[in-house]
């Protein structure tokens, strides 16, 4: 595994261009893609760690995960080729009425550099979208973002609308600036997220505990 | 300090200058920002809030005198001075309009070179901010503090620029980042400057976007703009009141150092820790947490928990909640948050 430490360092101190060129080396060298999609992995969830700590911010986050994304953008032919799929699947998008999107945009980014399929179906998302969305694309897990206490009320019919129909035991996650564990489970929500990086450990313990660890449907 | 005795101190207004001068009151001070809850409560959508400053008087006024608050404010959205620039801005019947990200006025950093300041007097939306410290400073405001608002350099850089865009800036372009800040705090400047002319008495900063960067960047990037705006605003002998939510834990120290007359402080940031850091002199507002501590408790709850908050800070406390007190919270939990006010010595 020290052939893939620039990887992670790299991705750790947000460095898009070496996080990129060590996945090509690590490619190059003939090392198993699983393994090096491990190793990314491990990396994020350093930053995620960071951040829950208080020592990385925001601005660290995003170059981290762009990081991320620049290497596992490099990984994708090769996973795909070799069989090797997301664990899980995703939906995510700000509730209706919300036009915020930092928060969503960091649990997305999040939840891809641990090895989930994220259809980020961005801001303002009716009920309908969300069920529409989750359908099409045979998630497991669909994830609810508000910045707003007058938003934060429109998660309730949300997530109401979603189990009428029926789409399954598809887990609802939510989080959010004014979100808080009481009101999530007031509301029928399935997990909460404090921050994104907890979004991460949540969402892999709710849908975890369902599925243990199979690919999605 | 000012040697005011209690028995001199006529209104709300003589009684926060008072209080943030350091002076002897009888009793703690009460802002709380009311935007949501303020036109709930007059019946008002809340766009015609935002739109019209003299829907804004009306029921800030009404606020104000039904339940005793010490002052009267002109806060309402972040997209005042972005939407005057040009941004694009996406209207609500009911919430506060929001900057479109996706259509963001500066795609690129060589747009901030064809970007020229807006006039607060140029009939826009900072026109009619203007309008509502008129209208305040002859009403309701003749016995309250008269709140301005502004946004902050970050704050209102992630307007222009899209949060999530800032947030890579700062890593990718650092020059363009001070060049940003240094356009929105002149920009921050001017309107404070009119509406101090129009008669507040604290323009209150918001710089929520601050609570998203560590203490580094804080300290570095965004702290040096928030202290010219500050000194600006006291060099035209107004107030200021700081105003950052999220959890601002780390930077609480520096924000103090910035000389505000208040620093407000939300839910996140534990009272006890932020005291040391900011020293014994800062006026710190807040910050119960304005879901689960205001909206959704009841009143004896409240007063305990502003005790403890009370217990925490010290004297050189005003009560408020952490932020904006959402509009469905119950009418007799705002009257326990401003009996606690009124009922308690510093």
């Amino acid at each position: 595994m020290s052939d893939l430490a620039g990887l992670r360092a790299a991705i750790v101190a947000g460095d898009q261009v070496t996080a990129v060129r060590e996945a090509q080396a690590a490619l190059g060298r003939g090392t198993d893609p699983q393994t090096i999609l491990d190793a990314m992995t491990q990396a994020l969830d350093v930053v995620g760690d960071r951040f829950q700590c208080g020592e990385l911010f925001v601005p660290e986050m995003l170059i981290s995960a762009r990081a991320m994304k620049g290497s596992l953008a490099v990984l994708e032919p090769v996973l795909a080729a070799s069989g090797i799929r997301p664990e899980h699947r995703a939906v995510i998008g700000s509730v209706n009425g919300d036009v915020h999107d930092i928060g969503k945009n960091l649990v997305a980014m999040m939840w891809r550099g641990a090895s989930f399929e994220v259809i980020d179906i961005g801001v303002n998302v009716a009920p309908k979208r969300f069920i529409e969305a989750a359908r099409e694309h045979a998630a497991d897990l669909i994830g609810i973002s508000a910045l707003l206490s007058t938003t934060m009320l429109n998660m309730k019919p949300t997530i109401a609308a979603i189990r009428a129909a029926e789409l399954g035991d598809v887990k609802v996650i939510v989080g959010g600036a004014p979100v808080t564990a009481e009101f999530a489970s007031s509301i029928g929500a399935d997990g909460f997220a404090p921050d994104a990086a907890a979004a991460v450990e949540v969402a892999r313990a709710v849908v975890g505990s369902r599925r243990d660890g199979a690919g999605p449907r | 300090m000012t040697e005011t005795p209690p028995g001199a101190i006529r209104d709300s207004r003589e009684l926060v200058r008072a209080h943030l001068a350091g002076a002897e009151v009888d009793r703690l001070p009460v802002m709380p920002i009311t935007m949501m809850f303020a036109a709930r409560v007059a019946g008002i959508p809340y766009a015609d809030y935002c739109r019209d400053a003299s829907q804004l008087a009306r029921a800030q006024a009404l606020v104000a005198e039904r339940f005793g608050f010490d002052h009267v404010s002109c806060i309402s959205d972040p997209t005042r001075e972005a939407g005057d620039l040009g941004a694009a801005i996406e209207w609500f019947t009911d919430q506060p309009p929001a900057i479109d990200e996706t259509n963001a006025l500066l795609a690129e950093p060589r747009d901030l070179a064809r970007l020229r300041a807006a006039d607060p007097r140029g009939g826009g939306r900072m026109t009619d901010r203007l309008r509502a410290a008129e209208l305040l400073r002859a009403g309701a405001g003749s016995s309250r503090i008269v709140e301005g608002w502004v946004e902050g350099p970050i704050a209102e850089a992630a307007d222009l620029r899209g949060i999530n865009s800032l947030m890579l800036d700062f890593y990718d372009d650092p020059a363009f980042v001070e060049d940003l800040f240094d356009f929105a705090t002149q920009m921050a400047m001017a309107f404070a400057a009119a509406q101090v002319e129009a008669g507040v008495d604290i323009v209150g900063i918001g710089d929520a976007a601050a609570s998203l960067v560590g203490p580094s960047i804080y300290e570095e990037l965004v702290w040096p703009h928030e202290k010219r705006l500050v000194d600006h605003i006291h060099g035209l002998g107004a107030l200021v009141r700081l105003h950052i939510c999220g959890n601002t834990r780390r930077s609480v120290g520096a924000m103090a150092r910035l000389g505000a007359d208040i620093v407000d402080l939300d839910s996140l940031v534990p009272l006890d820790s932020a005291r040391a850091d900011a020293g014994p002199d800062q006026v710190l507002l807040g910050n119960l947490n304005p879901v689960t501590e205001l909206m959704a408790s009841t009143p004896a709850a409240i007063e305990g928990l502003f005790a403890e908050r009370h217990r925490q800070v010290g004297p050189r406390y005003v009560v408020g909640a952490g932020c904006e007190v959402p509009a469905a919270t119950p009418p007799e939990n705002v009257d326990a948050l401003v009996a606690f006010a009124r009922t308690t010595r510093p």
